[in-house]
């Protein structure tokens, strides 16, 4: 968990800094998040409840938000102004979808067909992991180094790929199961694979966003 | 006798008129100060500020060698300016200059405004003054600013390829991450101000269209040398506000174009048509285009970093440049080959 006391004061801090300050949270409430959808893997109701309600309820980066709101519009970086807010929403939009999921996952307490369902769950949920980890490690590259950012960026795209080819297994094996096809188990394990897909979507489109950022600002010789 | 003698006292006037006009629009259409603007080190008022007062000080103190140029040295012996030759030129200036704007095309005023003076010479000479076109002009110089019209863009380009590669080379491309990059950016706004400060006192002192006539006015006798400076000091205060009351539309509207743009490409562009524009200036005391070797600097730039250049458009600006002179000449011979018809000179 991100201390947001240990930084005194984030009006002295830069706008990189909140950056990486608000992704670390961000990235915090992710993990909480796949770790609550594990425990919902595991029948562990009490513990995916809690997981859920703290994605949803925490509203610690809005703290962040509001220092580095404050301090872009004052800033005069103009060349690289629009991109340093960019990048900015686009973290705010992974915790928009990320609660988005939690509420979704909270209308109903699944249980899962069988282990192999299980399984393929919890491996897009490592990848899931892997990328919003990376992310964050991207994200605080762009300051320091741009070819890292860039290189951690092709491993998320790469990352997300894989995940693509298990999301077709889940669905075909869904959709084969033999169950109705308007029942609440169907319609919430489809939702939630295309709940954990639209999230790794997003942060990969991010990846390629800050793919982008790397070609503008850095020449690769 | 004496309506002949207020008549030429009225044309003087009206010359001076439009020669004030002409510094004004140089400020008005200056947008030397857009990458500054853009890059937000300084308020917008005090970017005009400084822009202006550094062409009004160009102006001043470093236009005589062009401004005697086109007033006088471009003339072969024996000929001097007539107020019906310098009317005629100014005319097929501001014509050519208006055909340009309506095509689009960033035109040269100074190409314009030589080509313009070539012509009605030529007419003069053939029709009027009994003059040996052939000795109606230094050759030597006139062949010398068209020259430069040549080279002073290749030479942008060139400069600015090669400057950038070894700033590139010694110091941009170790800055690996965007926060280096911002800061080196932030030093390079500073060199900037300083950039942009010596390119508008290169582009005030090269601006020979309104004081290349002054001068002609001074040469030929109809204003003394205190006339010729008093008027020298106006056309610099008229350029000040030219830039800053009208040149602040076309700067905010290229600069809001720029808010992208680097401080450090600013700073290379500028400071290398500067030393252009000093050279031309103060070593070789020709009239060349500014924006012409702007562009030919930008291109240089976008080569460096091996970005796409579109040479179609560059093809059509290139017809119109060569046209310029060619076309200001017909236009500017044929007014006064009019003035000479209908009995007016």
């Amino acid at each position: 968990m991100i201390d947001l006391d240990k930084k005194k004061s984030k009006k002295k801090m830069s706008i990189d800094d909140l950056t990486q300050m608000f992704m670390d949270v961000i990235n915090d409430q992710n993990l909480k998040l796949i770790e609550g959808i594990e425990f919902l893997i595991k029948e562990d109701f009490d513990n995916f409840k809690k997981n859920l309600e703290y994605v949803i309820e925490t509203q610690t980066e809005l703290e962040v938000k509001k220092a580095f709101e404050e301090k872009i519009f004052k800033s005069k970086l103009i060349f690289s102004k629009a991109d340093r807010l960019k990048v900015f929403s686009k973290i705010n939009d992974i915790k928009a979808i990320g609660e988005f999921l939690a509420n979704k996952m909270l209308l109903y307490k699944v249980v899962f067909p069988d282990d192999d369902f299980k399984l393929q769950i919890e491996l897009i949920l490592k990848y899931l992991k892997q990328i919003s980890i990376d992310l964050a490690d991207a994200v605080k590259s762009i300051g320091s180094d741009l070819t890292r950012a860039h290189d951690i960026c092709e491993n998320i795209k790469e990352e997300r790929r894989k995940m693509r080819n298990i999301e077709w297994q889940l669905l075909m094996r869904l959709w084969n199961y033999d169950m109705d096809y308007l029942s609440r188990t169907f319609l919430y394990l489809k939702e939630l694979i295309e709940g954990i897909m639209m999230l790794a979507d997003h942060m990969k489109k991010f990846a390629e966003y800050i793919q982008f950022l790397a070609t503008k600002y850095f020449y690769f010789k | 006798m004496a309506f002949e003698y207020e008549f030429a006292a009225i044309l003087i006037i009206v010359l001076i008129v439009l020669a004030f006009g002409l510094s004004f629009s140089i400020g008005a259409n200056d947008e030397t100060c857009a990458p500054l603007a853009a890059a937000g080190t300084l308020k917008f008022k005090i970017v005009l500020i400084i822009g202006g007062a550094a062409i009004a000080f160009g102006t001043i103190f470093f236009s005589e060698g062009v401004a005697s140029l086109v007033g006088q040295k471009i003339l072969g012996p024996g000929i001097k300016y007539t107020v019906f030759m310098l009317l005629a030129v100014l005319i097929s200036a501001i014509i050519w200059l208006i055909i340009g704007s309506r095509a689009g095309i960033p035109l040269s005023s100074t190409h314009s405004l030589i080509g313009s003076i070539f012509g009605v010479v030529i007419v003069y000479a053939m029709f009027s003054g009994g003059i040996d076109p052939e000795t109606a002009f230094n050759w030597e110089k006139l062949g010398g600013v068209v020259l430069s019209w040549f080279l002073s863009p290749l030479l942008g380009l060139v400069g600015t390829y090669l400057l950038y590669k070894i700033i590139d080379k010694l110091y941009l491309s170790k800055k690996k991450g965007l926060n280096e990059i911002e800061k080196s950016e932030k030093n390079f706004a500073w060199a900037l101000v300083l950039a942009i400060i010596f390119a508008e006192l290169w582009v005030g002192a090269n601006s020979a269209e309104a004081l290349g006539i002054l001068y002609a006015l001074y040469s030929n006798g109809d204003l003394t040398i205190i006339g010729y400076y008093f008027y020298v000091v106006i056309c610099a205060l008229l350029a000040f506000l030219g830039l800053f009351i009208a040149g602040r539309y076309v700067i905010k509207n290229l600069a809001s174009q720029l808010t992208d743009a680097r401080p450090s490409d600013g700073f290379i562009i500028q400071l290398s048509s500067a030393i252009i524009l000093m050279f031309c200036t103060v070593i070789f005391s020709v009239p060349v285009s500014h924006s012409h070797v702007i562009v030919f600097c930008i291109i240089g730039m976008n080569m460096a970093k091996k970005k796409e250049v579109d040479y179609g458009k560059l093809g059509k600006m290139f017809i119109f440049w060569v046209l310029t002179f060619p076309m200001a000449a017909i236009l500017a011979g044929l007014i006064y080959f009019g003035f000479i018809s209908f009995g007016i000179v």
